[in-house]
């Protein structure tokens, strides 16, 4: 079950790195969609 | 909103019971493995659909979309053969075992590697997008054949009623099914997302580049 825990940790570690990246690779093609029109 | 949908399913699928009890806890992959299976198909899917769009308008946009498709597609189809080597080396005992799934899925991440190898290897832009989407229309040919059929035809470790049983009907619990749901829906979702970002940055890069001319 420890192990679990740990599986559980890196996975949510994981998980949150890359939503934020996603979000803000998101904003900047926002910014850069703009900036085109 | 997928943000907290998909942290409830690392936090469930890790600290409710395992969803097969004989294969133990190496079955918990299968909140992972199957959603990405599923993603790489649809994407496949929607590569060849954007792939006739290309031949059939001869918009470089319709192009820019199916490669998107089809980068996503192999993204997820490298996903789901990491995971079921995970899997496949707790419960059998080695990352790779020649199975006819693990072999199948080989074979159509050549396929698929092969579409960009084709791509790659052609510079005029209209030449590449047609010659790309007639591969794309008869690589996704196979994909139903690989995914579906050749697995079933031969003797295989591959656990087959993870789903549902032979009478189609559901074959896990609630608890796991609202989990494997969950994980499936966020997954679509996520794909969409990055679908959708690479179609924009794409777009970009195409009004950039008629600007510069």
């Amino acid at each position: 079950m420890d192990g679990n825990y740990v599986a559980l940790a890196v996975t949510l570690i994981v998980w949150i790195g890359l939503f934020f990246y996603i979000m803000r690779l998101d904003k900047r093609v926002k910014e850069l969609e703009k900036r085109a029109k | 909103m997928v943000f907290i949908v998909m942290s409830a399913v690392i936090c469930f699928s890790f600290l409710t019971p395992a969803p097969q009890q004989i294969i133990g806890e190496a079955s918990r992959v299968f909140y992972y493995h199957i959603p990405q299976a599923w993603i790489c198909v649809v994407a496949f899917a929607m590569s060849m659909i954007f792939s006739i769009r290309y031949l059939r308008s001869k918009n470089l946009h319709e192009d820019d979309k199916a490669v998107e498709a089809a980068r996503l597609g192999l993204v997820f189809c490298i996903l789901a053969t990491v995971s079921g080597s995970i899997f496949a080396r707790i419960t059998w005992g080695s990352f790779w075992n020649w199975d006819p799934r693990e072999t199948s899925i080989f074979i159509l991440l050549l396929i698929y590697g092969a579409y960009f190898a084709l791509r790659g290897a052609l510079e005029v832009e209209e030449k590449r997008a047609a010659l790309s989407a007639v591969y794309s229309i008869f690589a996704f040919v196979t994909v139903p054949f690989l995914v579906f059929v050749v697995p079933r035809l031969a003797p295989s470790l591959h656990p087959e009623d993870s789903i549902v049983n032979e009478n189609l009907k559901f074959t896990m619990g609630p608890t796991v099914l609202v989990i494997f749901l969950a994980s499936l829906a966020t997954f679509t979702v996520i794909y969409f997302w990055l679908f959708s970002l690479g179609r924009r940055a794409n777009r970009l890069l195409r009004i950039q580049a008629e600007t510069e001319e």
